[in-house]
């Protein structure tokens, strides 16, 4: 299968402390790959690499075999200008822990901005399938609510809307459920189990979910300190862990 | 069935009648402050050197009114050019060009170091060492050439000097306002592939105007009474007019009582407007 995302040696150092120590990982098309890994382990920081909202400092990182954020011509590596890479991140939908919808904005808004000011779609067009995400998502009559009137779980469902409303072709996922109170993880992860099924997504999760993980995805990649330590199906990963270290962190969470 | 449960005894409900505290302090410091205010209103309304004919006279007169809506203007329009200058200059601050950034660092170090009057004077008389305003090439010719006396009139010089002044403070209560903002708007703006000037004038400067509003009202006041500063350059406004009145009559103290009441009036309507303001942006 052709791989969408592929990173060959990624580094990211915050000042002296190197956050991601080499990371070679691809993702297929159509590929759910969960990301696991103790808190401070750099499976976030990657996750944001993906779509340069974090620069690297060193190896490559491909998004459907193009750099992202840079550009390689003649064996020297440039960086993009602003609106190149706000061109790249239009494919890469992105979910956040802490939902970040607009709160200026009534739920239908969020979904209606990006299409609208990014993509130059017709308004109703755009308007019509944001009807049509919410209602995917369950929350067709709170289009006019703003997100201070919505619930945690409602919030990051919309989120996942206005992700979806540019037609992404691979979905990120930081830690989506670990803000929300323990009753309203459900019908989150719901809304991505149906994206996984009903839509083939290419998307890659950072998540605490380990029974999610075992479900739902192909791969689980286990992080620490910086570096993929094991990788493989979730049976093999959660059930058989080859290493000490991912051992020591499934005792903890399982 | 129902049963009806009684949960508190009847004499829990009793509301309690306490002896209220008895504030002896305030009752004494009521009445000195009120000997004290009436002593000085005393001197002051029923002072027969007081021309309280004067000011009636002048209250509403022409040129008074006239002088009040030029405040009104000169206090708009010095706004609006502060306003615009300051979004500009607190953008330009918080570009990652160095240059820009460095720029606007430096205007705003200098319209906040030099005093307000020397600013307006400096713009008055601009005339004497540049005395055309042109556009072409440098050094080359000339397209088009004005007199800069006709351009930078009165008026213009005082809002240009005001306006200017202005722009420096508001420059630092618009970055104030985009600070504010929760970086992970920025971020999921981002993430939708929204460009970096997409995303400060859809998602960070809305959010924004809720922290730059309140203090912005401030400044409106603020710059009402500081408007009274151009009678330095002779802009017909209320205090020039008064003092034009003034100088003729020798009526100093009628006539500024009648500039304290406009000002007064005008600042009580604008700190009613910017409490209203407030209240609807703390939401």
């Amino acid at each position: 299968m052709k791989s969408l995302i592929r990173a060959e040696g990624v580094h990211k150092r915050y000042g002296a402390v190197d956050v991601l120590k080499g990371i070679d990982l691809e993702v297929a098309e159509g590929e759910v790959l969960a990301v696991i890994g103790p808190s401070g382990s750099g499976k976030s920081t990657f996750l944001r690499c993906i779509n340069h909202l974090e620069r690297i400092d060193a190896g490559r990182l491909y998004f459907r075999d193009r750099l992202i954020g840079y550009e390689e011509r003649e064996g020297k590596v440039y960086e993009l200008p602003d609106k190149a890479i706000a061109a790249q991140r239009v494919d890469i939908g992105m979910v956040f822990q802490r939902f970040n919808l607009f709160p200026h904005m009534t739920a239908l808004e969020n979904i209606m901005t990006a299409p609208i000011m990014v993509k130059k779609e017709p308004k109703a067009e755009v308007r019509e399938r944001a009807y049509a995400l919410l209602t995917r998502v369950g929350l067709a009559d709170k289009a006019n609510s703003r997100p201070d009137q919505l619930s945690g779980g409602q919030q990051q469902r919309v989120a996942i809307a206005r992700a979806l409303a540019m037609r992404p072709g691979l979905m990120l996922f930081d830690e989506p459920t670990s803000a929300l109170d323990p009753e309203l993880v459900g019908e989150v992860l719901d809304v991505m189990r149906d994206l996984v099924k009903e839509d083939g997504m290419t998307m890659i999760i950072v998540t605490h979910e380990m029974g999610f993980a075992r479900e739902v995805c192909d791969t689980i990649v286990f992080m620490d300190d910086g570096v993929v330590v094991e990788s493989g199906p979730p049976g093999a990963v959660l059930g058989e862990p080859r290493h000490e270290r991912t051992r020591a962190f499934l005792s903890k969470v399982l | 069935m129902t049963t009806t449960r009684q949960t508190a005894g009847p004499d829990s409900q009793v509301r309690i009648q306490a002896v209220p505290l008895r504030h002896p302090g305030r009752w004494v410091g009521a009445g000195v402050l009120g000997f004290l205010a009436i002593f000085l209103l005393q001197g002051w309304v029923a002072n027969p050197r007081m021309e309280w004919k004067v000011v009636g006279e002048y209250l509403f007169s022409p040129a008074v009114l006239t002088g009040l809506g030029t405040t009104l203007l000169l206090t708009v329009l010095a706004m609006v050019v502060g306003v615009a200058g300051g979004i500009v200059l607190a953008v330009l601050r918080m570009s990652p060009n160095p240059l820009l950034s460095a720029l606007s660092g430096f205007y705003i170090w200098v319209f906040r170091g030099v005093p307000l009057l020397v600013q307006l004077l400096f713009w008055y008389f601009l005339s004497a060492v540049v005395p055309t305003i042109g556009f072409g090439v440098p050094w080359g010719p000339t397209f088009v050439e004005f007199d800069t006396n006709m351009i930078i009139t009165q008026l213009t010089a005082a809002v240009l000097g005001l306006g200017l002044h202005e722009a420096a403070y508001m420059g630092e209560i618009v970055r104030a306002g985009i600070t504010s903002v929760d970086p992970g708007q920025t971020e999921a703006a981002h993430a939708l592939g929204l460009t970096r000037f997409q995303t400060l004038r859809k998602i960070i400067l809305p959010q924004a105007m809720r922290v730059i509003i309140p203090p912005t009202g401030n400044q409106v006041v603020s710059m009402l009474k500081t408007t009274s500063l151009v009678f330095a350059i002779a802009v017909p406004e209320l205090l020039t007019s008064i003092q034009g009145i003034y100088s003729r009559n020798f009526q100093q103290v009628a006539l500024l009582t009648v500039a304290c009441f406009w000002y007064l009036v005008a600042t009580t309507v604008l700190n009613a407007g910017q409490h209203y303001i407030e209240r609807k942006f703390s939401r």
